[in-house]
C-alpha cells in the first residue's frame, strides 16, 4: 500500500514539475513574440520623427504609443466608462499631443512595487513608468535600463516646469542626477510643515484659560501642560475618563508633522526622532542622540503625574480619534490638515467645538522643523525608446498647461469636470505630484484674498482652492451652523496654514535638512529588528517600566551593537 | 474459489484508493508543494528573482536568528503562553465534561453546551474588542476592582498581567469546544463499571477518579500529544489583536515577531527560516510524545 501511494506521489510530484516548466516556456515564447511587433512600430515611427520640433506643447503629426506602467487607486472617483487607460485626461492627451497611452500593467499600491520589481529582474521594462523609491531608480540606472532625460529636460521642459523644480533649489534634480545625467523625472514632495497643537478654543473661552500672550501661536510645553491640567480639572466636555494628552504608541514620527506623536514636543526641545542628520561630518540617527533623551524626560514625567494618558501604549490610533469625539481630551497633535478628516468628527458630536492651533516653540522662540526629501515617485522612460522627450511633454501638459491654462474649459470641459468632480490624480498619466515648493502657501494666499474679497474666486489658481474659498465663506457666513465641511476647511486653512504662513513670514521657523539615505545592506536585514527596538524602549520609558536616565543609554548602547554602528558607517560611506 | 475472493477484495479496495485521489491531490498541492518554499530559508529571497533566481546564502538567516538578542525572550513567551493554555485549557476541558456528563435535565444539558460552544465560532478580531473593552483601565473588570476598593490594574499593558490575560481569555474561548470529544469519551465508558461501583457503595468522587477519568485517560494523552505539536505557536491572531509594544517583553510570541519582521520589514528569507525551526521542533516533539503514549498506553497517533 505504501508503494502505491509513492507511486503515485512521485507521479504527482513529475506532473506537478512538468507544468510548472511549461509554465516558463510559455513566457519565454512570449517575449520572442513581442520583440519584432516592436521592431516593426520602431520603424514606422522613425519617419515620424524628423517632423518633431522643440516645442514643449509641441504635437506629433503621426500618433506615438506609449506603454505604460500605471500606478492606481481602488476609488480614483471616475466618472463611469472610464478607465485608467481611456478618460478624459489621456483623450487630452491624444488630441493635444497625438500621444495614445497604453497601459502594461495597471496595480494597486503595495502590488505595483512588485510589478515593477518584476519588470526590473526580467530586464523588461515599459516605455515609461512611475517608480517609488529611489533604490529602484538607482537599480534601474544601473542595470542600464532607463534613458538618460538630459537632452530632452533641457530642450523640452516648459519654462513653468523649470521653475516648480528650481523652487526646490536644486535638492529635486539632484535626487535623479547620477554621473551629471538626469535620469527620471522626480515627483516633488513639498514640506508637510510642523506638527501642529489643536486645542479646543470653545473650552479655553468657556474656562477662561489664556496662553500665547504675543499672540504668535507660539505656546511653550509650560502653557501646554498648564492647558492640559486645566481641562483634566474641570472638564469642560463633560465627560467621563477624562484624559490629558494621548500619545500613539510608537510616540514619535519620521514625518515632521506625525499626528499624535510627541514630535512637537521633541522638535522643541532640539531632538528629531527617526530622522537621520549629518552633524559635523557624521551621519547620526536622531532617536539616539541627547536631545531625544530630553524629550523622553518630558514625556515620562508627564506620565507619571498624569498628564499623559495612563493607558499610554494600549491607546491606538482609533481609540484616541474617539478620545478627541467623545469630549474625553481636548488637545492633539497633527499636521495641518487633520480637521478635514479627523478634528471633524470632534464637531460632527459637538456643533459648538472649535479649535485653534499652536505649534510649541524652543527655549529660544523658535519652531524647529525639518525638510522633507524633495522627491517622492520618479518617471522613468525605457532606454532605446524612440521618444524620451515624449515624457516631458506629457509633464508639461499636466503639470503646467493642466494647472495654469484658464482656457482650457471652453476647449475640453470634461478635462475640467475632471477637476471640478475631484477624480484622483492618480488617473493622469504619470501618478506624481509637481508642485511649487511654495505651493501650500500660493494656495493659501489666494484663498485669504478670495475670503476677504482682495480676488476674485475666479482668480484663484485651482480649482480646490476656488471651493474651499466658498467653504469658508459658508463658515463664516454662520459659523454656529456652519456645515461640517465648511468648519474643517475654515479650520484646515485658516488655522492650519495661516500658522505656517505667519511663521514663515516672521522667519520664526529653524529648518533642519535630513540626510535621505539610500536602504543599506544592514538596513535590510536589521533595521526592523532595531525598530522594534526603539519602538518597545521607548514606550517602556514613556510609562515608567524603565528609567529614562539609565533607559536610554542601554537602548542606545544596544542600538549600536546591534547594527546601528554597522548602518552608520553604510551611510557615511554613502554621503562620500 | 479462493482466486475470485482475492479479487474481488483488490477491486474493492481500488476503489477506496481512487475515492482518495481528489484529498491525496489536495493535500500534494496545498501541503507539499509549498514546501518547495522551504528553500527561501537558505536565499537571500528577493520575490522578483524568485525561487531559483535568488543567491542561496546557506545558514546565515539561522545563525543570525539564533544571534538575536531577543530570540531566547520569544521563544520562553511562545512556550510559557502554549504551555499554559494546553495545560489550564485541557483541565478546565475535562472537568467540564464530566460535570456536564452528570446533569441529567436534558434541555439545560444542550444549552449549557451550546453556550460555551460559541465562543468558539467567533474571530479574535472580534473578540479582542470585547477583551479590550472589559480590561482596559475604564472596563468593567477595573470599575468592579475600584469599587471593591483595590487599585486599578491595565491588565493589557502591564507585563505581569499580560500572559495571564492572553491563556485566560482564550481557555475560556476554546474549552467548551474542546470538551466535545471528551464528552465522547466519556460516553464511551462502559455504563456496567459504574453500576459495579455504585453497588459496591462509592462516593461520586472516588467513581470519577477510579472510573471515569481512566476511561478517558488514552484521549487525555492522545489530545495531549496532538497540541503538544502546537506548543511553538501561541496564536498568532489573538495575540496580535490584543498586544502592543508596552508588552513585547511578556506578549511577543515567534508568530508575531516573524510576522513584523519577515512580512512587515518584508525580510522573507528570515521568516521562513523561523517558520522552519518551528516545524522542526514541532517534528521532534510530536515523535517523541508518539513513542511516549505508545509506551504508557499501548497507542500510537500514527
Amino acid at each position: 500500500m505504501t508503494k502505491l501511494y509513492k507511486r503515485f506521489s512521485a507521479a504527482m510530484l513529475a506532473a506537478v514539475l512538468a507544468f510548472s516548466m511549461t509554465a516558463c516556456k510559455a513566457d519565454h515564447t512570449k517575449d520572442k513574440e513581442k520583440e519584432p511587433v516592436e521592431t516593426e512600430n520602431t520603424d514606422s515611427k522613425n519617419e515620424a520623427k524628423d517632423t518633431k520640433s522643440a516645442d514643449p506643447f509641441g504635437a506629433y503629426e503621426n500618433e506615438i504609443t506609449v506603454t505604460v506602467g500605471r500606478q492606481t487607486l481602488q476609488n480614483p472617483k471616475m466618472p463611469e466608462g472610464d478607465t485608467y487607460e481611456d478618460n478624459a485626461y489621456t483623450r487630452w492627451l491624444k488630441d493635444r499631443l497625438n500621444i495614445k497611452i497604453t497601459d502594461e500593467f495597471e496595480a494597486n499600491g503595495d502590488d505595483y512595487n512588485r510589478q515593477v520589481s518584476l519588470a526590473l529582474s526580467a530586464g523588461e521594462i515599459p516605455d515609461m513608468m512611475k517608480v517609488v523609491s529611489q533604490d529602484e531608480l538607482i537599480e534601474l540606472y544601473e542595470n542600464d535600463l532607463i534613458a538618460d532625460l538630459t537632452d530632452a529636460y533641457h530642450t523640452y521642459a516648459s519654462d513653468y516646469l523649470k521653475e516648480v523644480y528650481a523652487s526646490y533649489g536644486d535638492r529635486a534634480l539632484n535626487n535623479v542626477t547620477f554621473d551629471g545625467k538626469i535620469i527620471a523625472l522626480p515627483g516633488t514632495n513639498a514640506d508637510s510643515g510642523p506638527s501642529e497643537v489643536w486645542i479646543r478654543s470653545d473650552w479655553m473661552e468657556q474656562l477662561g484659560i489664556t496662553v500665547d500672550e504675543d499672540n504668535n501661536n507660539c505656546i511653550t510645553i509650560e502653557e501646554l501642560e498648564m492647558v492640559a491640567r486645566e481641562f483634566m480639572d474641570k472638564n469642560p466636555g463633560k465627560a467621563e475618563n477624562v484624559v490629558g494628552i494621548a500619545l500613539i504608541p510608537w510616540l514619535t514620527s519620521g514625518d515632521s508633522d506625525g499626528t499624535f506623536s510627541m514630535n512637537s514636543i521633541a522638535y522643541a526641545m532640539g531632538a528629531f526622532p527617526k530622522t537621520w542628520m549629518k552633524v559635523d561630518g557624521k551621519a547620526v540617527y536622531g532617536s539616539t542622540t541627547q536631545e531625544t533623551k530630553n524629550a523622553m524626560v518630558k514625556v515620562a514625567e508627564w506620565f507619571k503625574t498624569g498628564l499623559l494618558d495612563p493607558q499610554l501604549g494600549t491607546r491606538t490610533w482609533d481609540d484616541i480619534s474617539a478620545l478627541l469625539a467623545n469630549g474625553q481630551t481636548g488637545i492633539t497633535f497633527g499636521t495641518w490638515h487633520i480637521p478635514d478628516w479627523l478634528l471633524n468628527n470632534v464637531r460632527a458630536m459637538d456643533s459648538k467645538a472649535a479649535f485653534e492651533a499652536y505649534v510649541i516653540e524652543d527655549a529660544n522662540g523658535k519652531v524647529n522643523c525639518k525638510h522633507n526629501d524633495a522627491t517622492a515617485g520618479y518617471i522613468v522612460v525605457r532606454k532605446g525608446y524612440e521618444y524620451p522627450e515624449a515624457a516631458v511633454k506629457i509633464a508639461n501638459l499636466f503639470y503646467d498647461e493642466l494647472v495654469n491654462s484658464k482656457a482650457l474649459g471652453e476647449k475640453y470641459p470634461e478635462v475640467m469636470k475632471y477637476q471640478a468632480d475631484g477624480v484622483d490624480g492618480s488617473v493622469r498619466p504619470f501618478n506624481i505630484e509637481v508642485n511649487s515648493y511654495t505651493s501650500l502657501l500660493d494656495d493659501y494666499s489666494d484663498i485669504k484674498g478670495g475670503v476677504s474679497g482682495e480676488i476674485a474666486i475666479e482668480d484663484a489658481r485651482t480649482t480646490e482652492s476656488k471651493n474651499v474659498i466658498s467653504n469658508i465663506k459658508n463658515y463664516l457666513a454662520d459659523p454656529a451652523n456652519a456645515e461640517i465641511v465648511d468648519w474643517s476647511k475654515y479650520h484646515s486653512r485658516m488655522k492650519g496654514i495661516a500658522l505656517i504662513q505667519s511663521l514663515t513670514e516672521s522667519d520664526t521657523f529653524v529648518w533642519l535638512t535630513p540626510i535621505f539615505p539610500q536602504t543599506t545592506q544592514t538596513m535590510e536585514t536589521n533595521w526592523a529588528n532595531l525598530g522594534k527596538l526603539e519602538e518597545e524602549a521607548f514606550i517602556k520609558m514613556a510609562t515608567g517600566a524603565i528609567e529614562v536616565e539609565a533607559g536610554f543609554d542601554q537602548f542606545v548602547k544596544e542600538w549600536y551593537s546591534q547594527g546601528g554602528e554597522q548602518i552608520i558607517s553604510e551611510i557615511e560611506e554613502q554621503l562620500k | 474459489m479462493k482466486k475470485e475472493k482475492k479479487s474481488r477484495r483488490r477491486y474493492s479496495e481500488t476503489m477506496y484508493h481512487l475515492m482518495m485521489l481528489p484529498g491525496m491531490f489536495f493535500l500534494i498541492l496545498f501541503s507539499y508543494v509549498p514546501m518547495v518554499g522551504i528553500l527561501m530559508a537558505f536565499q537571500d529571497f528577493v520575490p522578483a528573482k524568485g525561487l531559483w533566481g535568488s543567491k542561496f546564502v546557506g545558514l546565515k538567516h539561522f545563525i543570525y536568528m539564533f544571534q538575536l538578542p531577543d530570540i531566547a525572550k520569544i521563544v520562553r513567551n511562545t512556550v510559557t503562553i502554549a504551555l499554559g493554555k494546553i495545560i489550564i485549557g485541557t483541565f478546565m476541558a475535562i472537568a467540564f465534561s464530566i460535570l456536564l456528563n452528570e446533569i441529567r435535565h436534558k434541555f439545560f444539558k444542550k444549552s449549557v453546551q451550546t453556550i460555551v460552544y460559541l465562543p468558539h465560532f467567533l474571530s479574535w478580531v472580534v473578540l479582542a474588542s470585547v477583551v479590550v473593552n472589559m480590561f482596559n483601565l475604564d472596563g468593567s473588570v477595573n470599575q468592579i476592582l475600584s469599587a471593591v476598593g483595590m487599585e486599578k490594574i491595565n491588565f493589557l499593558g502591564s507585563n505581569k498581567t499580560f500572559q495571564p490575560l492572553i491563556i485566560g481569555t482564550d481557555v475560556w474561548k476554546e474549552f467548551g469546544y474542546n470538551s466535545i470529544v471528551y464528552l465522547a469519551a466519556i460516553t464511551s465508558i462502559d455504563p456496567g463499571l459504574h453500576e459495579a461501583a455504585a453497588i459496591d457503595g462509592t462516593s461520586w468522587w472516588k467513581r470519577v477518579w477510579h472510573v471515569t477519568l481512566p476511561g478517558m485517560l488514552p484521549i487525555i494523552l492522545l489530545m495531549a500529544a496532538m497540541s503538544l505539536t502546537s506548543i511553538l505557536s501561541a496564536g498568532f491572531d489573538q495575540i496580535y489583536n490584543l498586544y502592543s509594544p508596552i508588552v513585547y517583553e511578556s506578549g511577543d510570541v515567534l508568530d508575531t515577531y516573524v510576522y513584523r519582521i519577515g512580512l512587515v520589514g518584508r525580510q522573507y528569507s528570515f521568516g521562513s527560516a523561523v517558520g522552519l525551526c518551528r516545524s522542526f521542533v514541532g517534528m521532534i516533539l510530536l515523535l517523541t510524545a508518539n513513542r511516549l503514549t505508545k509506551k504508557l498506553t499501548d497507542r500510537k497517533i500514527f
